[in-house]
């Protein structure tokens, strides 16, 4: 039976946690791949956590969601809380190093903890507006779940229009990716 | 007519309301009546941006009792008319539908269940099984598709509109909340290039010719006076669901010959008994699969045989036991233990229905 990666992604509504899921769902699409993702929809314009699960394979997918995850991306501390219960002995747990959290509160028993500076990077070096675009390269550099020009061309393929009429964005949106793959 | 929305077989990713509206275009629909609920809102939306390119219409209804009036309307006019909804709109829904029941009218409905009982949740459930299958004052003359993929959604979907014109009686897709917004690969096709014959439309109403002279008139009665009269109309429909079950059951198993433990789940759910049963299966442990495709009419006969050779049946959905009901009283007489898994309004992992069966191993 072919592996599964598991991702999940959490943050606040508007932290772009499902476009960047979408995107990388769409990626390993075009490149011939399975893909399932699924949204916990109906939370987030409550003020609820937002999560996406994805998970990618050679393989048809079982069921949508899951009880482990390979790798989880939380991005506000509501989300490390909500995220928690789905830390497993393997599981890489990576969540922005700006959130300001006590140790022990951070999962216990993941493979790997890990704190990425991806907000304050965005902010100082590139525009805050790509943080999503540079979880979504260090989740590719983590998972190595799609190739990095196979993530550039999903983006192409989603927000070409826009590149289009400002072609300073697609520069901003693959530099993003980039540095987000340095970070893991 | 506008020329064909899908002219070669494509890959697509996609959510799956956005499927059932490709695939309602595909399989010849003409109209969609319906009124919002989530998690369907996306047919319609889908529906409404495919529908005025390909000549087809859409009415948005003040509620979804005129959803389903308005749909057997559209079937009466000689129209392949279809509607979605969900949760508390499939409620409301069961009075004109029991009437399409009455009638023998083939009217299409798509359901992707939330959760219940009421306004509940917006996300997820199996808890409409019961509704879809028995709902309204009726005895569930119904055919009911229970999807798990979304190739499932687009073949059944087709496939709907097909069993409903042959055989004239109500036809559901009993998708979810899960299957409406999540995104997965599938491919589509025309159906006609595939081999599938369109059966026609057909009116009830405004035929040419003068009733009782040039043709037969037509009696579509929801009403009689005399009890034995609706009795024996009853019958009649009996006979012909009964011949018809034949003929449209589906299911879907493996590894049952000799299994000791039967993972018996349906639609969403049973994506993850599938996956817990072939990985246990590698592991060397005796466990087998069943899934019921339809759930109206069920595969009475295969089931009870399952039922007969194995120890124990593990029967997992996202209700509390609408689905066991079904099997109990097909495999009524046998003796072999249910165990439950019943998890409402809650998805139910491919983790959990492995560690669950092999506790009862």
């Amino acid at each position: 039976m072919a592996e599964v990666t598991k991702i999940m992604m959490a943050g606040e509504g508007g932290q772009g946690v499902q476009s960047v899921a979408q995107i990388l769902a769409e990626a390993a699409d075009n490149e011939g791949r399975e893909a399932l993702y699924i949204p916990n929809f109906g939370v987030e314009q409550r003020g609820g956590v937002s999560i996406a699960f994805l998970q990618i394979s050679d393989e048809r997918i079982g069921a949508p969601k899951f009880d482990i995850a390979d790798i989880i991306v939380a991005l506000s501390d509501r989300a490390i809380y909500r995220t928690k219960q789905y830390v497993g002995e393997k599981t890489v747990f990576v969540y922005d190093a700006g959130i300001e959290i006590p140790e022990e509160d951070l999962p216990k028993g993941a493979a790997k903890v890990l704190a990425i500076p991806a907000l304050e990077i965005a902010k100082n070096e590139l525009h805050p507006r790509v943080f999503n675009v540079m979880i979504m390269g260090a989740v590719i550099a983590a998972t190595k779940v799609v190739t990095d020009k196979a993530a550039k061309d999903a983006i192409e393929k989603k927000l070409g229009y826009k590149f289009e009429q400002n072609p300073k964005l697609r520069d901003l949106n693959y530099k993003a990716i980039d540095k987000g793959m340095e970070l893991v | 007519m506008s020329e064909k929305l899908i002219t070669e077989e494509k890959r697509v990713f996609m959510t799956g309301n956005e499927v059932v509206a490709w695939a309602a275009v595909a399989a010849g629909a003409e109209i969609m009546y319906g009124y919002p609920i989530t998690p369907q809102n996306e047919i319609m939306h889908y529906w409404t941006r495919l529908a005025p390119k390909y000549d087809r219409k859409f009415l948005q209804t003040e509620d979804e009792l005129s959803a389903g009036f308005t749909t057997i309307g559209g079937v009466m006019a000689g129209r392949k008319s279809f509607t979605a909804t969900a949760g508390p709109g499939n409620t409301l829904m069961q009075e004109p539908l029991s009437m399409a029941e009455a009638m023998r009218l083939p009217v299409v409905t798509v359901v992707q269940q939330r959760g219940g009982p009421s306004t509940a949740t917006v996300i997820y459930s199996q808890q409409e099984v019961t509704l879809t299958t028995f709902g309204g004052n009726g005895e569930g003359m119904r055919v009911v598709y229970s999807t798990a993929t979304h190739q499932e959604l687009f073949d059944y979907t087709i496939k709907s509109f097909n069993v409903a014109w042959k055989y004239r009686f109500p036809t559901f897709v009993l998708g979810d909340g899960y299957q409406a917004k999540m995104r997965e690969s599938l491919t589509l096709y025309d159906p006609e290039q595939k081999g599938v014959d369109f059966v026609p439309a057909e009116r009830f109403v405004g035929k040419p010719g003068t009733p009782g002279v040039d043709r037969e008139p037509g009696h579509y009665r929801n009403t009689y006076n005399v009890e034995e009269e609706l009795y024996d109309v009853l019958q009649e429909h009996f006979a012909d669901y009964k011949k018809m079950a034949e003929e449209v059951v589906e299911y879907d198993a493996f590894d049952t010959e000799d299994a000791d433990v039967v993972v018996v789940s349906h639609g969403v759910v049973s994506r993850g008994a599938k996956e817990a049963v072939e990985r246990m299966r590698k592991e060397g442990k005796k466990v087998g699969y069943f899934r019921p495709i339809t759930l109206r009419p069920m595969p009475e006969k295969q089931l009870k045989e399952v039922a007969d050779k194995a120890k124990k049946l593990l029967v997992v959905e996202s209700a509390q036991g609408q689905f066991a009901k079904l099997i109990k009283d097909v495999i009524y007489g046998s003796t072999t233990e249910i165990v439950p898994l019943f998890k409402p309004g809650v998805g139910i992992t491919t983790e959990e229905i492995t560690a669950k069966t092999k506790e009862i191993l």
